[in-house]
């Protein structure tokens, strides 16, 4: 009777086991079919560029600031969520910098006319694209991100508005991740952003126009 | 049983002479020299690899390969790291940005902040690699099987590998293109599997990379 009882425990003990191993290998099957995260994390150095004599406020928008581009299966199915706006704002702030004589962070035009800057430049991220490997068949990971760059003045008025674009590839790597290899892609397609923006500001038809009126 | 001990025995040898031929990776250096060449012992190189295109990359691994190879032995060179160059000369030397001719490397050292650059790292050569390696002619197949008893892989695998790199060499102090340097290598690798896979990889990249080293520091150095 004892050894039955025994027996009938052991058997209650594996059961749990099983129940235990069976709920582990579904959470990680639903783990698999869930959505990824991807934090858009890179180091931007400062470019090697001579200095603008002017002073400029930036205005980072809500927008920008939490940009999130959700990437959806061929099924429909949510897949990857790359959030890069806290990486553009770092590399804004990198750039700008070593751009213009005097760069300040605002939260509004009013605190800009208030600073008594030459100018606000307000970025703006108008389109995100990215591009697998599985759905192009090619052996890179591509991310391509176009921009509207808006320059005003401490009033808050037109001066220049342009669209750019930036460009960035990693290869298929074996031990590479996906997620990983999708952030290296945003950060060379950030460094291409900061390049360009950097080398061409100052060629833009109407901010040329506007430096010579200063 | 005997039968398969047979089938062991006949395979040894196979696999021996499979890893004879693995080893076995053909390169071929072409050299093409436009200008004089020398070094001083203040003076640097730097390699950079060529990313423009759109189908592919040149391996920043492979280019970090032949520039760990141009400062060993006893004519050394002094080569700065690509990624520590390309950073200080942000954003000069990006994808997008950077010298695709001599002529656009002059107006570039018109830059004073670039030339500044360039002397302090004391650069004397760029070298511009542009290449990949490819992998043709897949053939073969393994499959592998696992059972309460155990498991085990069978069958045969092989492949050929050709890696190709142009490297470009330009002279900072003549701001102009002294010779290029083709290296080809190509190897076949095999991935016979009786129970285990047993790769055999032909080092074709690696290779590429030695002879291209070597040819380079030669090249620089000057006859």
């Amino acid at each position: 009777m004892g050894s039955d009882l025994q027996m009938i425990r052991l058997a209650a003990t594996s059961d749990r086991g099983l129940n235990r191993a069976v709920l582990l290998f579904v959470l990680v099957v639903l783990a698999g079919c869930g959505v990824s995260n991807v934090v858009i994390d890179g180091s931007f150095p400062t470019p090697n560029i001579s200095k603008i004599p002017v002073s400029v406020a930036v205005l980072y928008d809500d927008a920008l600031r939490e940009f999130a581009y959700m990437e959806y299966s061929e099924t429909g199915q949510e897949e990857f969520n790359i959030e890069s706006g806290l990486s553009h704002v770092q590399l804004f702030n990198a750039i700008l910098p070593a751009m213009f004589d005097r760069v300040i962070v605002v939260e509004s035009i009013d605190d800009a006319q208030s600073q008594g800057v030459d100018a606000v430049f307000a970025p703006a991220i108008e389109e995100f694209q990215l591009a697998l490997p599985a759905k192009t068949k090619l052996d890179v990971y591509e991310v391509w991100i176009k921009y509207n760059m808006r320059l005003l003045t401490a009033e808050g008025d037109y001066i220049a508005d342009w669209v750019l674009t930036s460009y960035g590839k990693t290869p298929t790597q074996t031990f590479l991740s996906t997620e990983a290899a999708i952030n290296e892609a945003a950060v060379v397609a950030l460094r291409d952003l900061a390049s360009s923006f950097s080398l061409s500001f100052a060629q833009v038809p109407e901010v040329r126009d506007w430096l010579g009126s200063l | 049983m005997q039968h398969t001990l047979l089938k062991t025995s006949n395979a040894a040898p196979l696999i021996v002479f499979l890893g004879l031929l693995a080893s076995c990776t053909s390169t071929t250096v072409d050299e093409f020299r436009q200008g004089d060449t020398g070094i001083g012992s203040d003076e640097s190189v730097v390699i950079l690899g060529r990313r423009q295109a759109s189908d592919y990359e040149t391996r920043s691994e492979f280019v970090q390969c032949v520039g760990e190879r141009m400062t060993r032995g006893d004519d050394s060179i002094r080569v700065v790291p690509e990624q520590e160059f390309v950073d200080a000369m942000f954003p000069w030397f990006e994808p997008r940005t950077a010298p695709l001719r001599t002529r656009d490397l002059e107006q570039l050292m018109a830059e004073d902040v670039v030339a500044t650059k360039m002397n302090e790292f004391g650069i004397r050569y760029i070298v511009w690699l542009d290449g990949f390696t490819e992998t043709t002619d897949r053939s073969g197949s393994i499959s592998c099987t696992i059972g309460p008893g155990g498991g085990g892989c069978f069958g045969f695998g092989t492949w050929e590998d050709d890696a190709n790199f142009d490297a470009r060499v330009w002279d900072v102090a003549s701001l102009s293109s002294v010779g290029t340097i083709n290296t080809d290598a190509t190897g076949q690798s095999y991935l016979p599997a009786l129970i285990i896979p047993i790769p055999l990889i032909a080092r074709v990249e690696a290779n590429a990379c030695s002879r291209l080293a070597t040819q380079l520091k030669q090249f620089v150095i000057g006859s």
